[in-house]
Parts: structure tokens; C-alpha cells; sequence
């Protein structure tokens, strides 16, 4: 029976090219076409993909952080599942940043074979990462992560879908295919929050916690940063202030549904002028970072 | 779950309607004769049924405690594509726990029930995973050695008697050896970076060798089980033929990656055509099976706690079904 | 470069190409799997170019592998292998013969893809789709999850014969 020796004919590298690895580092935009539209400034481009980009990176690092934890077995594979298409999105927005803008990707030493997209995620310092402040937090329980992914994919299926006609013909492609992915997030998110809503009173107790902890890390999704002014102006970005009301009924649905109110919470002001946009993050921030850049800053020359 | 569900299969008319036992075994044997599946409406001795939901659990639990040693090395990835990779791979076993529980429930026992009986430790999971991961190398041997290891053990099981779980054995053994081939990968990378990194590779396989040799269980002269469940096609080869194998096919990968396989008794044997090699420390395996490996109370008091501080969603999911059911009807 | 050349370079190339397999569901060539987008050559130079199915596909950078391998087996010397991000895939793209294969091996192949374009509406309800037990045909089956052991895949179980299978979703 085939299906019985197949594997075994892997095993041992019966197939010529089962072990013939070795073509080194893969950019996750190798064979892409990234050339600039004309009238776009490349160090706007590279600095609005970056802020696209580090919010699927943290965020995704904070979501992968249920695996092996989450509730139940299907529920592992989902979070799971998010977390790797928010880390692809990331990759190719990192790489995309690279290629516009070299100047952004950190300098590492001579010789390092590090690519551009790693340099980015591991070698900047906290201030240098532009994500929002919502993504940053450790969740406390799975009350908060509904929330909070009910929050960010809402905002972030409002911005890809209008990404989908930029002028930047890559951020295009990567916004058409992260529509896709994003939805079902979206749709994931919605539907555990009813049913928590809804299930029992501990549920909807936690639930209603977990809102009401996010829920002041919301108005900073909406604040018209100058660069993403700018990216708007040059057509190949969102101003995130002209999604705020469609995402606004669309929470409004989800909250209206479950028999939910908003919550009666004041918004996390800036840190002095700026916020996550800016480099000014969460206490959590720099924890996270410390974590997740320990093994490829202790070998800056390493190969992966 | 009662001695009588036990001895009821789905679907079955109820004692009345039941033919003579014997004619039943006799057409069960036949069955496994011919090499043809059992499947989950079919008659079957509670022995056969008994073991399988056994063997099976036990598959599932490993795919569910090995999320842990490797998940362990999410947060620290130390590239973008290894961090996918890995967390794709930790998806996968989970996926693979889902595959293996829905195979034991066509049995008639119930993914919650089998969940108990691990965090309550009246159920095994491989060894294996009582071992901790110490450097990012160990994702790579993880993937080499401890999945090599695995498929190994599992190809056979494509063709075991039980149909839900060749089949899903089939889909796990395609993707467990895209996990080896990436594990592979990772190791054959680091050996071409720096020195420090091939240190780290050389000192992950040396810790990893000798407990991936004893995934294939004790020598077939200690083991129990094997005849029984050889005759009903669960299993199709003996752990000593499994560790040979494993050990020939090992041997050239290692020399291909340029690690040094720690067993200075490791030698061709061109009369045999087979490797010679020293057997693993025995003592250790039994000492870690029962309880007393560097990882055992760890990976139970997580599963535990991960299962524990789930009750109120999985609560919350239930009692949300039950108001739609009622609200539609 | 001469077309009675390249004519049959292309051709083989094509085939080769065609004959590479997706790593974790090797019952489905990248043909099938419509993840093959085209093949050219040009002055002994092959390109190759591919579309990811997910963003977060971990398998892409083997599919590359396998297709330079293949192709540099094949004697080709100058392999590029090009990754086109638009138009996005889509589960519309698996051919009939894709489609039979997933069937054979006890998959459920996926039923058309949502329209894309214009805002994405919420779903509250879970995605209900009326499949057949690829095992006995029987149409009573129940979604166990909506997200399987890989990106592209959701759980089912068959209510009669109680095999659990997995059906590639639409995208």
C-alpha cells in the first residue's frame, strides 16, 4: 500500500530533493515586484508599513502565547491560526518596509546573515517599534483576548479592505489576501463574544472585565498619526479616522446583539504627545521584546 | 462509562437483535484476516475495543503534551519564518490530538472523559515529552530525531485494523514528516552557521539520542502487550525491529548534518546489515515512565491548569448551545 | 534562443513543474492546488510563479525548494521562482481533478468561494455548509471546528458511519 512506504521513503531521502535544503534565507517578497508608484515618498511608505506591520507582529506574539493554553483543543488550533496569519502579514509588511526604505532595517554587524525583515522584528529597540498600544498587553484570560481581537480585527478588516485599492501595488496585494484572513478573525471574535455574552454569569462577568480593559486602548486605533495623514494624501494608505465609524457600527452590532453596553471607561491618554504610533508603549512592551529577541540577539551572526 | 455502554456498539438494536456472539468474533476474525478494516458500527470483541481506545488516548496525549516542549520556543524564535514554522508545527499537533480524540470517540468514550484520565495521570503520553527543551537546537532535534522517531512508529499504523485510526494515522504521518523534514532544516542551518551554534546542535542531539531510542518502548523480551495486539493488526512490527530501523536510517542524516551521534559503540555490522549500537539506559526509562523524568509533573500541571482555567468558557459554549437549541425549537 | 528549443523546454518545464506536490497534502499537486500560477522560459532561464494560499503558509518556502530541485534535476540550470500576491488565491482555483483527489483521500473538497470585493459582512452564526461524508456519502454531518490542523482546513463528522474528516474550506 503506497500511503505505508511513502512516509518511510521520506524518512530516508528516497526523493532526491527531500534533502537538498540549503537555499538559504527566503524573503517573504522574493520574486515580488516592488517598485514605487510614482509620487510616493519610499521613507513614508516604509514608515506606514511599519506601524501596519508591527501591529500584526506583537499582536500575533501575544496570541501565540495560547498555544498549549487555550480552552479547548479547537480553540488552541484557532488562536493558533490567527496568530500565523497576523505573522505572515507582518513578514511580508516588514519586508515590504525593507525594500522601500532600506534605511529603516537596524545595521548589524558585518558579516551578519541576517535578512531584513529579522533585523527589523529583533534588532530594534522598543522605541522603534510603532505598533498601537492595544496589541501589547499579556491577557489575563480568554474574556480579555476576545475583546481585545473583537477590537483590532474589526479595526484592522476596515483598514485592509480600503488598502485593497492603494496605490502601492504590494500593500494592494497584501491588504486583498488579509481581507480574507482578517474576516475570519473577525467572525471568530464576534462569535465567542455572544456566546460569552450569553453562555452563564461568570462568562459574561468575564467578559464584560475583559471589555472593559481594552476598551480604553480604543480611541488610539482612531488618531490620525502624520504619517498615516501622509500615506492617505499619496494614496497608498488609510486615514484611520475615516474608518472610526463604520468600525464603530459594526462593535455596535456585536455589542448590541449580546446585550452588551459599552463600557463607562475613560481612554488611555498618550505619554506626554505621543503613543504607540510614536515608539510610547505599555509596560508590557518592553518585557515582550526581551522575551521574543533573546536568542537572535545573542547571535547576531547566527543563521536561522 | 458502564460495563453495558461498553459492551454496546452505536447504532446497535439492543440485546434481543443480537446474533450469536460467536458468529460475530468469527466474523471479526475474518475480518482482520483479510487485512480489511474494522469500523466503528462493526461488532468487536471489548478486548480489541478496550486496547484500541487505550493505544489511541495515549497517541492523542502525546500529540497534546508535545505542544509543550516546543511551545516553549514560540516567544523566542529567533527568526520570522522560524517562528511560523514553529508555531504551524505546534497547530498541527494539536490538530493531530483533534484527529486522534475523534478516532476514539467513534469507540464510544468521550474527548472530556480521556482528558481526565491524563491530568489525573491514569493515562499515559510518550516519554519523550518528560524531557525538557534547553536551547532552540532542540526544536530542530525535536523535528529530526523525536519526529523521525514517531513516523517510525506510526507509518505501520496506517495500515492497523481499526479504520478511523488508519486513517487519521495516514493524515498524521504526511504531516509529521513535513515536520521532520523542517527540523531537519533548522539543524542542517545552524551547522552551517556559527560555532556556537553547531556547539548547540552537537549538545541538543546528545541530550535527545538516547530518550529518542526508547520511544520505541522496551526490548521486545519486556513487552508485554506486543503479541496480542500484533495478532489484531494494531500493531505490525516489533519495538526492536522499530529501533533498528530507525537507528540505520539515523546514521547517515547525522553524518549528512555532520553531528556526531553520541554512541561509541555504534559500528556497522555488514554481517547482520544493520547498525550495532548500545541499548539506552533502561533503568531511566522505567523511571521515567513512572513518574520520575525531569518533566513529568510539569507537563500534567500545565495540561491541568490550561484545562482548569478553560472550565468557564467551555462552560459558557455549552450553556450557549443549549438556549439556541431551545430558542430554535 | 530558437522557439524549436524552447517549445520543448517550456513543455517539460510545465510538466515538472506540474508534477510537484503540496508538502503536507502530497495527494495534490501545486497544479492542482492552483497554487501554480505559470511557467515561462525564456533564453534557457525558467521562471516559476507561485501564490501563496495563506499569508502565514509555512509550506511555501518548501513548495520553492521542491520546485527549484525538480526543475534543476531536470536539467534546467537557471531556476526563479516568483511569487505573484495578487490576483489572492482563492479555493476556486483547485481543479477537478484537485477536487477528486481530496475526495479519494477521504478529504471534503470545498464548495465555491465567497465574492470577493466590498466590505466583508459579520457572521454570527457559524458557516453552514451541506456536505457528504467523502467516507459513505451521507449528508448528516456536523462541524466539530472551524479551524483544522492546517490554516486551510475545518472539522467534520459524518453522523451516520462517525467518521471524523476534514473539509478544505472556501477562501
Amino acid at each position: 500500500m503506497t500511503d505505508h512506504d511513502n512516509a518511510y521513503e521520506g524518512l530516508l531521502g528516497g526523493d532526491d530533493s527531500q534533502w537538498a535544503f540549503g537555499t538559504d534565507f527566503e524573503d517573504p517578497l522574493a520574486g515580488v515586484d516592488t517598485t514605487i508608484a510614482d509620487g510616493v515618498d519610499p521613507a513614508g511608505l516604509a514608515a506606514y508599513c511599519l506601524m501596519l506591520g508591527d501591529d500584526a507582529l506583537v499582536y500575533s506574539h501575544r496570541l501565540s502565547q495560547w498555544a498549549s493554553n487555550a480552552p479547548d483543543l479547537e480553540d488552541d488550533i484557532a488562536l493558533a491560526n490567527i496568530a500565523l496569519d497576523l505573522l505572515g502579514q507582518a513578514r511580508l509588511l516588514l519586508a515590504r518596509a525593507a525594500a522601500a526604505d532600506p534605511t529603516v532595517v537596524p545595521v548589524l554587524p558585518e558579516g551578519s546573515p541576517v535578512p531584513a525583515e529579522d533585523a527589523l522584528a529583533f534588532f530594534r529597540d522598543e522605541a522603534g517599534f510603532r505598533n498601537v498600544r492595544l496589541v501589547e498587553p499579556e491577557d489575563a484570560d480568554f474574556g480579555v483576548t476576545v475583546a481585545r481581537l473583537l477590537l483590532f480585527s474589526t479595526y484592522r478588516l476596515a483598514l485592509l479592505e480600503r488598502l485593497r485599492s492603494s496605490n502601492d501595488t504590494v500593500l494592494a496585494a497584501i491588504a486583498t489576501k488579509g481581507v480574507k484572513e482578517v474576516a475570519y478573525h473577525r467572525d471568530y471574535a464576534a462569535r465567542w463574544f455572544l456566546t460569552l455574552a450569553q453562555g452563564t454569569d461568570e462568562s459574561r462577568r468575564r467578559l464584560l472585565a475583559g471589555l472593559a480593559v481594552v476598551w480604553p486602548l480604543r480611541a488610539e486605533l482612531f488618531e490620525t498619526h502624520p504619517v498615516e495623514a501622509t500615506a492617505a494624501e499619496e494614496a497608498f494608505g488609510v486615514d484611520p479616522a475615516v474608518v472610526a465609524d463604520e468600525v464603530d457600527l459594526l462593535l455596535e452590532q456585536v455589542l448590541s446583539v449580546s446585550g452588551v453596553e459599552r463600557p463607562d471607561v475613560r481612554p488611555t491618554g498618550p505619554l506626554g504627545r505621543g503613543a504607540g504610533r510614536d515608539g510610547r508603549h505599555t509596560e508590557a512592551m518592553g518585557r515582550m521584546l526581551a522575551e521574543m529577541q533573546v536568542v537572535a540577539r545573542a547571535h547576531p551572526q547566527g543563521r536561522w | 462509562m458502564t460495563a453495558q455502554t461498553q459492551e454496546t456498539r452505536p447504532g446497535d438494536e439492543g440485546p434481543d437483535e443480537r446474533p450469536d456472539e460467536a458468529a460475530l468474533l468469527a466474523a471479526f476474525d475474518a475480518t482482520i484476516a483479510r487485512h480489511d478494516r474494522i469500523e466503528p458500527r462493526d461488532w468487536m470483541p471489548e478486548k480489541y475495543r478496550s486496547t484500541l481506545v487505550r493505544q489511541i488516548a495515549q497517541h492523542a496525549h502525546s500529540e497534546i503534551i508535545g505542544m509543550q516542549p516546543e511551545g516553549n520556543w514560540i516567544t523566542r524564535a529567533p527568526s520570522l519564518r522560524r517562528k511560523a514554522i514553529l508555531l504551524a508545527k505546534v497547530q498541527d499537533e494539536a490538530g493531530h490530538g483533534l484527529y486522534l480524540y475523534s478516532a476514539c470517540e467513534t469507540l464510544g468514550v468521550s474527548r472530556q472523559e480521556l482528558t481526565l484520565k491524563l491530568i489525573e495521570g491514569r493515562q499515559k503520553y510518550s516519554s519523550i515529552f518528560n524531557y525538557p527543551t534547553l536551547s532552540y537546537a532542540d526544536v530542530g532535534t525535536i523535528g529530526w530525531l523525536v519526529d523521525g522517531a514517531a513516523i517510525c512508529n506510526q507509518v505501520p499504523l496506517c495500515r492497523t485494523s481499526y479504520g478511523p485510526y488508519g486513517r487519521a494515522m495516514i493524515r498524521v504521518c504526511k504531516e509529521e514528516s513535513f515536520h521532520q523534514r523542517q527540523g531537519f532544516e533548522l539543524l542542517s542551518t545552524m551547522m552551517r552557521g556559527t560555532e556556537a551554534q553547531r556547539a548547540m546542535v552537537q549538545e541538543s542531539v546528545d541530550r535527545f539520542w538516547w530518550p529518542a531510542l526508547m520511544m520505541f518502548g522496551p526490548p521486545d523480551d519486556d513487552s508485554p502487550n506486543t503479541e496480542q495486539s500484533m495478532a489484531w493488526g494494531i500493531k505490525r512490527d516489533t519495538n526492536d525491529e522499530l529501533r533498528q530501523k530507525f537507528v540505520d536510517m539515523s546514521v547517515p542524516q547525522a553524518a549528512a548534518l555532520g553531528v556526531t551521534l553520541p554512541d561509541a559503540g555504534l559500528v556497522w555490522n555488514a554481517e547482520r546489515g544493520h547498525h550495532d549500537f548500545t541499548q539506552p539506559d533502561w533503568e531511566e526509562f522505567y523511571a521515567v515512565v513512572k513518574g520520575s523524568g525531569p518533566c513529568n509533573a510539569q507537563r500534567i500541571a500545565h495540561r491541568r491548569r490550561a484545562h482548569e482555567d478553560g472550565a468557564w468558557v467551555r462552560d459558557a459554549a455549552t450553556a450557549f448551545a443549549r438556549t439556541q437549541q431551545e430558542t430554535a425549537s | 534562443m530558437t522557439t524549436t528549443r524552447t517549445a520543448p523546454a517550456l513543455e517539460t518545464a510545465k510538466r515538472v513543474a506540474a508534477q510537484v506536490t503540496d508538502p503536507e497534502m502530497p495527494m495534490l499537486t501545486l497544479a492542482d492546488l492552483g497554487v501554480l500560477r505559470d511557467v515561462a522560459v525564456e533564453d534557457d532561464a525558467v521562471t516559476v510563479t507561485i501564490t501563496p494560499t495563506y499569508s502565514g503558509c509555512p509550506a511555501m518556502a518548501t513548495m520553492r525548494d521542491d520546485l527549484v530541485h525538480r526543475l534543476l534535476d531536470h536539467g534546467f540550470d537557471d531556476v526563479r521562482v516568483r511569487v505573484a500576491l495578487t490576483p489572492a488565491w482563492s479555493s476556486d482555483w483547485i481543479s477537478e481533478r484537485g477536487r477528486q483527489a481530496l475526495r479519494d483521500h477521504g478529504l471534503s473538497a470545498p464548495g465555491p468561494a465567497p465574492a470577493a470585493g466590498g466590505p466583508v459582512p459579520l457572521t454570527l452564526r457559524p458557516t453552514r455548509r451541506d456536505l457528504a461524508c467523502p467516507r459513505c456519502g451521507s449528508s448528516a454531518t456536523a462541524v466539530t471546528s472551524e479551524f483544522g490542523p492546517t490554516a486551510c482546513k475545518a472539522m467534520y463528522r459524518c453522523e451516520d458511519c462517525l467518521e471524523p474528516f476534514e473539509h478544505v474550506k472556501e477562501i
